[in-house]
């Protein structure tokens, strides 16, 4: 009898699989039930980043007063140095302004963003991907650029209704075509499979082996393929290397993909 | 029944607080409490109950985990059910042993198991990804081992607490004795 139980518990388990199997073989179907899970499991990320957040800025709280009279020291010299820049920066952005304008580009640079907190950083071993607290409900949707000031994040891929995933560029699947500062060259963006002891590494491939970057010169997205727009900053060439079949280089991401906590999202093209 | 569902609600919270435990330092390998739980639940529930948790285990381990990247799925959704029911199967031969109190080998196999649960995540997505490098260096195998190492670790406390559940739910491990020959 028992053995019959068995038997008909097996059976019941490769029908059920095999419907499974068809069902979510459809590529929508996994992803409505991909964003139902995420959907589930986000209020309790939410809650769960806010108090480690909260975990976090009372720890920092502790500091001792020596230390913050060094930090307000260093953080006013910090200061006088940024409004500086950020008054070159002013200069720059209006003479960038009025070039875009006179190349007709300006609808297609300027960008519609929505702030975002990462709320979780990927459990699984082999992707590079985080949570944000924002979805469909926001205007999230699906393969849009994620950005910070500092440069290009990733892309979003699954999205529920108050939170979405993001792959990261240091993901080996998050393929950017990229342009590089004062060459004709262009190549595409990958992460490399395996983080070096924890720091995502981006690599360039698909160069012409007389490429011959050198290291510092910048990466920018070429806009090629309509996810990522063209302009935005992806990192620095470490090192190009000439491969068996094409030119490669190891890039410094220009955003710290392991520390950052806000993100934007670029919601549409142009404001 | 009762002590399903706390497995069930158990491999649900753990998916969740897996994402506030960061990777463990110099190995970079994952703490997965979520497997510890469901090879857990594979020694102590019968084997439809084990085929079930395996399968709802699986699910939303797929639900989670799958990436869709463009058009390409490099582990289909339903993937992990048969991993996880495979591994759950191994476990439960090793039942018996369980259920005569002695657990120190079914520790080490969470370890073993959660090892092999992350090799082959590894070599599918190695296999889906073109061009095909299969790259075994010493940061893949600790992050591998490490994965297991952790589970093994973890699955004492953690078979502890469930026994314990088990008991307050009135869920008794018995063995499956054969039917006596009449």
């Amino acid at each position: 009898m028992k053995q019959r139980m068995h038997i008909a518990a097996v059976v019941a388990f490769v029908i059920l699989v095999t419907v499974t199997f068809i069902v979510l073989g459809q590529g929508h179907t996994t992803q409505r039930l991909q964003s139902a899970f995420l959907g589930m499991i986000s209020p309790f990320l939410k809650q769960g980043s806010s108090l480690d957040r909260k975990y976090t800025e009372m720890r920092e709280g502790l500091k001792s007063l020596k230390r913050l009279e060094e930090d307000n020291k260093r953080l006013t010299i910090a200061n006088k140095d940024l409004s500086a820049t950020n008054q070159t920066l002013r200069d720059m952005e209006a003479e960038n302004n009025k070039l875009r304008n006179a190349l007709g580009y300006r609808e297609r640079s300027v960008f519609k963003l929505m702030p975002a907190r990462i709320i979780a950083r990927d459990a699984d071993t082999w992707y590079q991907t985080v949570k944000i607290d924002r979805g469909m409900a926001e205007g999230v949707r699906k393969d849009m650029p994620v950005l910070t000031e500092e440069g290009l994040v990733g892309k979003t891929t699954v999205v529920s209704d108050h939170a979405a995933t993001v792959i990261l560029i240091a993901d080996e699947n998050c393929g950017v075509a990229a342009n590089i500062e004062g060459s004709n060259h262009k190549g595409i963006v990958r992460g490399e499979r395996l983080p070096n002891r924890g720091i995502p590494a981006i690599g360039l491939g698909l160069l012409s082996k007389d490429a011959n970057l050198t290291s510092g010169q910048k990466v920018y997205s070429s806009g090629v393929g309509g996810v990522f727009p063209s302009g935005v900053l992806i990192g620095a060439v470490k090192e190009f290397q000439v491969r068996q079949l094409e030119g490669y280089a190891t890039l410094v991401p220009a955003v710290d993909l392991t520390t950052i906590d806000d993100v934007f999202v670029v919601i549409s093209g142009s404001k | 029944m009762m002590f399903f569902a706390v497995l069930v609600l158990s491999m649900f919270v753990s998916l969740i607080i897996q994402h506030f435990i960061g990777p463990l330092p110099y190995i970079e390998a994952r703490v997965l409490l979520m497997p510890i739980i469901m090879f857990y639940g594979a020694l102590a529930l019968p084997l439809p109950g084990m085929l079930t948790l395996t399968f709802l285990g699986g699910l939303m381990w797929d639900a989670l985990n799958t990436q869709h990247v463009d058009a390409a799925v490099e582990i289909s959704a339903g993937w992990s059910i048969i991993l996880f029911a495979s591994l759950g199967a191994i476990m439960s031969g090793f039942r018996p042993l369980f259920l005569r109190g002695r657990w120190e080998i079914h520790c080490l196999l969470t370890g073993v198991c959660t090892s092999v649960l992350v090799l082959a995540e590894y070599l599918m997505i190695t296999i889906r990804r073109q061009p095909v490098h299969f790259i075994f260096n010493d940061e893949v195998w600790w992050r591998i081992g490490g994965a297991g190492l952790a589970a093994a670790f973890l699955a004492p406390l953690i078979f502890f607490i469930f026994n314990y559940l088990a008991a307050l739910t009135g869920y008794e491990l018995q063995p499956e004795r054969p039917e006596p020959k009449i």
